[in-house]
């Protein structure tokens, strides 16, 4: 690690991060004496107002990792970044607000893996719970594992110190005040995000002489690496051919890869941000959780893509095309050199430096404290879906049933106490053996690419049996996994990247392949979930009343003024959207 | 058993931002005439403005708890036709004892 900083913080700067500790850890202090039951502890007593709920399920996605990856992505793809918002993000939304709340929030599960139990069996929630669980544990410790990194970089901090201290706040606020104090801390760090990023973005946009100065001189950067002009200020024009973009993806994979199986299979299907909305106080609140999302998650392209896109075209070394980019340092640190003779970018560092650079120290604090913000809020969302998870879905279905809920209210407790040590345990792991960390990450999307489709099977088609979707899930991620062992990324060699098995295609980019593993797995599950349900044995229709679309009475909005009914809030959000992508173009 | 959730959220968001404002407009008044120090920024004193803002924002949140203080009552789950349900399915489902 390397020993001297990037920037000395000042006396204010920690005054500034200091006050957010201590409100933080007094939210906590305040709702102790609120948590009497599991129900309070796992799912805030089902007491949320919308925006409230609305604001904590955006917040719980946008962890600090998102932040700077997407200031990364930004630096490496320009604009398209943003269909990660408007094609991977808002359209799932939408649906999952219309359409599958009502499921989960009528059929009374208190999470998702319980949704499976009570629509299939239980070998299909186990292995969704078990696969979940893991995976928090280990997404959780990646992100520790980076913000720790992150600190250490830029501050000069020591890494045992940032990890370790976070982790105890994290235990404190968690312990004392469940899932309402990690909801009530996502929400101000939602506005910390903002109030900390908006003001970057303000003096990005002056230094580079406006969104024409940004068009222009990324266009320069554009042409130097043989790209269009326009490849970095425009969303689609360069979409029809990968070779043409910057993201080295063509329209079709980017939209039913990532717009359709990986986007929807992560908004409607990952307890992490569907928690959020099973905590609001009614059916109506829980519909309108992710609609009233999707409305800040379309805007925050602006906030946190454009600070990766103005890094690369502001300083004195603008014109070689880096910006205020530093190059990725070898273990020797020296500067990483790609096989082209082009020194490799740390694009991480992308939306960081932009906050070192134009923020004076007091301002600097605020920009800091919102990424720390972040990566603890992100840590908090993680451990507290996994203390449900493991409560509810492993511990009360396998360990011990019928116990009285003073005693899943403790095990939730000590679930927390667990699930925050495994992470730092993991983070550890993440830093010592990165390797292992890109092979569990691999393995984990095998698990992730066909759950939507066991998903949208189980809720609109009755026919769907256990088995079905038990057979069809693993089908999927083996699906998943022989496609990747059978392709590879251009210039990539064979092994975690792919092509294990023999190399029968090259992809132009690592995300096409990402998005053509993620479109394989999804067909794979669909096709084996439907021959299977048709051979085996259906549950009559009684016991699937409130658990699929043709048996569930649909909710009524009638009673509702016309601006609060899901239906309309979802059409306005889809039509912004379009418009947001037209205007990109 | 369900219960409520006990505190507006509005009061520490909007407290958190009263405060930081305070302190970054505070700061930024006191190092105004440091130009120097304000280069980076574009000559803007980032700190005494956008404090400003940070405290308008945080005032408003408080004087909207506030206000609402009475309306935004807490609901217990027996109260509402979905928290009861719940209730009555941890029943009969046997998953809870008590």
């Amino acid at each position: 690690m390397r020993s001297v900083p990037i920037v000395h913080l000042t006396q204010i700067d920690y005054v500034v991060m200091a006050v957010y500790f201590v409100v933080v850890l007094g939210v906590g202090w305040l709702l102790r004496h609120v948590m009497r039951t599991s129900t309070d502890f796992f799912l805030s007593g089902r007491s949320l107002p919308p925006w409230v709920t609305g604001l904590a399920f955006i917040s719980a996605n946008l962890g600090a990792q998102e932040v700077i990856g997407m200031g990364a992505s930004g630096a490496k793809y320009g604009i398209a970044t943003s269909h990660f918002y408007w094609v991977g993000a808002i359209p799932a939304m939408v649906f999952v607000g219309l359409f599958m709340m009502p499921f989960y929030y009528g059929s009374r599960a208190r999470s998702v893996p319980e949704y499976l139990k009570l629509r299939f069996d239980e070998k299909t929630r186990t292995l969704n719970a078990v696969s979940f669980a893991v995976m928090t544990i280990f997404s959780s410790g990646i992100s520790m594992y980076a913000m720790g990194k992150l600190f250490n970089l830029l501050l000069g901090w020591s890494f045992d110190v940032s990890v370790l201290v976070s982790a105890a706040i994290v235990l404190a606020y968690v312990l004392l005040g469940g899932l309402t104090s990690a909801i009530y801390n996502e929400v101000l760090q939602f506005f910390l995000i903002v109030f900390g990023f908006a003001p970057l973005v303000w003096l990005g946009m002056r230094a580079v002489g406006g969104w024409d100065g940004l068009v222009a001189r990324l266009g320069e950067v554009a042409t130097a690496r043989g790209l269009p002009a326009d490849a970095y200020t425009h969303a689609w024009q360069t979409m029809g051919n990968a070779a043409q973009n910057p993201v080295g993806v063509e329209w079709f994979g980017l939209v039913m890869g990532l717009g359709f199986v990986l986007s929807f299979g992560y908004w409607c299907t990952d307890f992490l941000v569907v928690q959020r909305a099973m905590a609001a106080d009614s059916m109506t609140a829980a519909r309108r959780t992710p609609l009233i999302a999707a409305v800040p998650k379309m805007l925050f392209p602006f906030l946190v893509i454009l600070p990766g896109m103005i890094a690369l075209v502001l300083g004195a070394a603008h014109g070689a095309g880096q910006g205020l980019i530093p190059a990725k340092l070898s273990a020797a640190g020296t500067p990483l050199v790609d096989s082209a003779g082009r020194v490799v970018l740390d694009y991480d560092l992308a939306t960081p430096m932009m906050l070192v650079r134009l923020f004076p120290s007091g301002m600097l604090g605020v920009g800091l404290t919102a990424l720390l913000a972040s990566f603890m809020s992100g840590m908090a969302g993680n451990v507290t879906a996994f203390n449900t998870v493991w409560t509810y879905d492993i511990y009360q279905s396998h360990i011990r049933r019928g116990a009285s809920d003073a005693h899943y209210l403790w095990m939730g407790r000590a679930a927390t106490v667990g699930g925050i040590a495994l992470s730092v345990g993991a983070a550890y792991v993440a830093g010592a053996f990165n390797n292992i960390m890109d092979l569990l990450q691999l393995v984990f999307a095998f698990v992730n690419a066909p759950l939507f489709a066991t998903f949208a099977l189980g809720m609109f088609w009755r026919r769907t049996t256990g088995h079905g979707a038990f057979v069809g899930l693993l089908a999927g991620t083996i699906g998943a996994a022989v496609h990747h062992g059978l392709t590879l990324p251009a210039g990539a060699p064979v092994g975690v990247k792919g092509g294990y098995l023999a190399v029968l295609h090259v992809y132009p980019s690592e995300l096409a392949q990402t998005f053509w593993t993620a479109i394989v797995a999804w067909v794979t599950c669909v096709v084996v979930t439907i021959l299977v349900s048709l051979a085996t044995r259906p549950r009559p229709d009684e016991e699937l009343r409130g658990l699929v679309y043709a048996l569930t009475p649909r909710p009524s909005e009638r009673e509702l003024r016309w601006l609060e009914r899901p239906w309309v809030l979802g059409a306005a959000v889809l039509v912004l959207t379009a418009a947001l992508n037209f205007v990109f173009f | 058993m369900s219960g409520a959730t006990g505190i507006d959220v509005r009061y520490p968001i909007g407290a958190l931002f009263t405060v930081l404002g305070l302190i970054l407009a505070g700061y930024g008044l006191a190092t105004a005439s440091d130009t120097a120090r304000y280069e980076p920024s574009l000559s803007v004193n980032i700190n005494l403005w956008w404090g400003l803002v940070m405290l308008a924002f945080g005032v408003v949140l408080l004087l909207l708890a506030w206000r609402s203080r009475a309306a935004s009552a807490d609901r217990p789950a027996e109260e509402t036709p979905e928290g009861r349900l719940t209730e009555q399915r941890e029943h009969v489902l046997g998953l809870e004892k008590d």
